[in-house]
């Protein structure tokens, strides 16, 4: 494979070939031949340097639509798989640029310092995600102990015709609703709170699934990773048979680098 | 510095594409503020990530599975039925909120529980 693209020509003049970014990384890494990340068919990821500072970055069809499921996973697995050995700073998924030039002088000189600086703020660190899901039944017999208005209306509601009872239904539903979103909200600080000594920063995550208890993703010093699996634990422990605990990473800091760093 | 790129030295919790979606969707830096001249606008297919949004349906769905924890406990002196209010509980657990409640409005939307048991166990055979 060429050391670099250039720009590469279809037959009517427009651009045909573009450079896709992962991410930003040290000038320092080595990175191991022959992976490929996203696209059709998918480029090798290569490195363009400029000074301390380097992108992770392959070539793309830029006349193709991207984002299959092979394209999500190939982005995230690039990132992730950088993270274990050197700092990166992720980039949103769907960065093309015109040529390495660009990368080399537009991304990476004109916002070097910046760049270098966040770099050196993530040494050593990587993002983990915990995530919490509700146990059904414990949680709804829990709602149900808790709150006698939820108990009558499960009463009324049971053995009888569900169109006759829609609207008990609704208001019991709503009731189960509502409380789960606030258990969410004090399940999601107490783990928020019991870390936070043990992480550099915390990035709670919009719930996305009506189970969900907790989900946050934490910015970690790998000697933190631990206090985290303690943490963890502690909760597993505290909450047993009601929520079901996970731990992911280490992942590239995706929720901690934002527009303008 | 080396990167290792070996699929199995990887995270210790392998991810759905869900998760993905979730992980890098509006997450990540944007390059766009970054680079302005020489970004090239490609196409980058609809990508969702589900977001709970509560409505009526799913106040519907939260009743109906109190309405069916009432029955599980209630039942519990008969063995044949323990057993399979027992498997639909496990299912709720592994399939999460959101896919057992259509399992659960299908069942509701279907007539008597001959026919729902023959729905049930036909996704079965089919999972």
């Amino acid at each position: 494979m060429s050391a670099s693209t250039q720009e590469k020509s279809r037959p009517d003049g427009g651009q045909q070939m573009g450079v896709y970014v992962y991410g930003i990384v040290p000038g320092d890494v080595k990175l191991n031949s022959g992976v490929h990340g996203v696209g059709e068919p998918p480029g090798e990821i290569r490195l363009v340097r400029s000074a301390d500072l380097a992108a992770l970055v392959s070539e793309v069809d830029i006349t193709k639509p991207l984002g299959t499921p092979d394209d999500l996973q190939a982005h995230v697995d690039i990132l992730d798989a950088v993270i274990t050995d050197t700092p990166v700073l992720p980039s949103r998924f769907g960065a093309v640029l015109t040529n390495d030039e660009a990368v080399a002088e537009e991304l990476l000189d004109a916002n070097h310092d910046e760049f270098a600086g966040a770099l050196q703020q993530l040494e050593g660190r990587a993002q983990y995600v915990v995530r919490g899901r509700y146990v059904q039944q414990a949680l709804l017999e829990e709602i149900l102990s808790e709150n006698p208005k939820a108990a009558r209306l499960r009463d009324r509601i049971h053995g009888a015709d569900p169109d006759a009872t829609r609207e008990l239904r609704i208001q019991l539903g709503e009731i189960i609703n509502n409380t789960v979103v606030n258990k969410r909200e004090a399940d999601t600080r107490l783990l928020v709170s019991a870390m936070k000594d043990h992480c550099m920063a915390s990035g709670p995550r919009v719930a996305t699934n009506e189970l969900d208890a907790v989900y946050v993703a934490f910015l970690m010093d790998a000697d933190q990773v631990g206090e985290l699996e303690r943490v963890v634990q502690e909760l597993s422990d505290r909450w047993p048979g009601r929520v079901e605990l996970q731990v992911r990473g280490p992942m590239a800091p995706y929720d901690f680098v934002g527009t303008g760093g | 510095m080396t990167v290792m790129q070996s699929g199995g030295s990887r995270g210790p919790s392998p991810t759905g594409l869900a998760d993905v979606i979730e992980t890098i969707l509006d997450k990540g830096m944007v390059i766009d503020a970054y680079v302005r001249v020489s970004l090239v606008g490609i196409e980058v297919l609809t990508i969702d990530a589900r977001i709970v949004i509560a409505s009526v349906d799913t106040y519907l769905r939260f009743a109906e599975a109190v309405n069916r924890l009432d029955i599980s406990q209630e039942k519990q002196g008969l063995p044949g039925l323990v057993g399979s209010m027992q498997e639909d509980g496990a299912k709720h657990k592994t399939k999460g909120m959101l896919d057992a409640a259509t399992d659960k409005l299908r069942d509701y939307a279907g007539n008597g529980e001959r026919e729902r048991q023959g729905a049930r166990r036909s996704r079965r055979e089919v999972e």
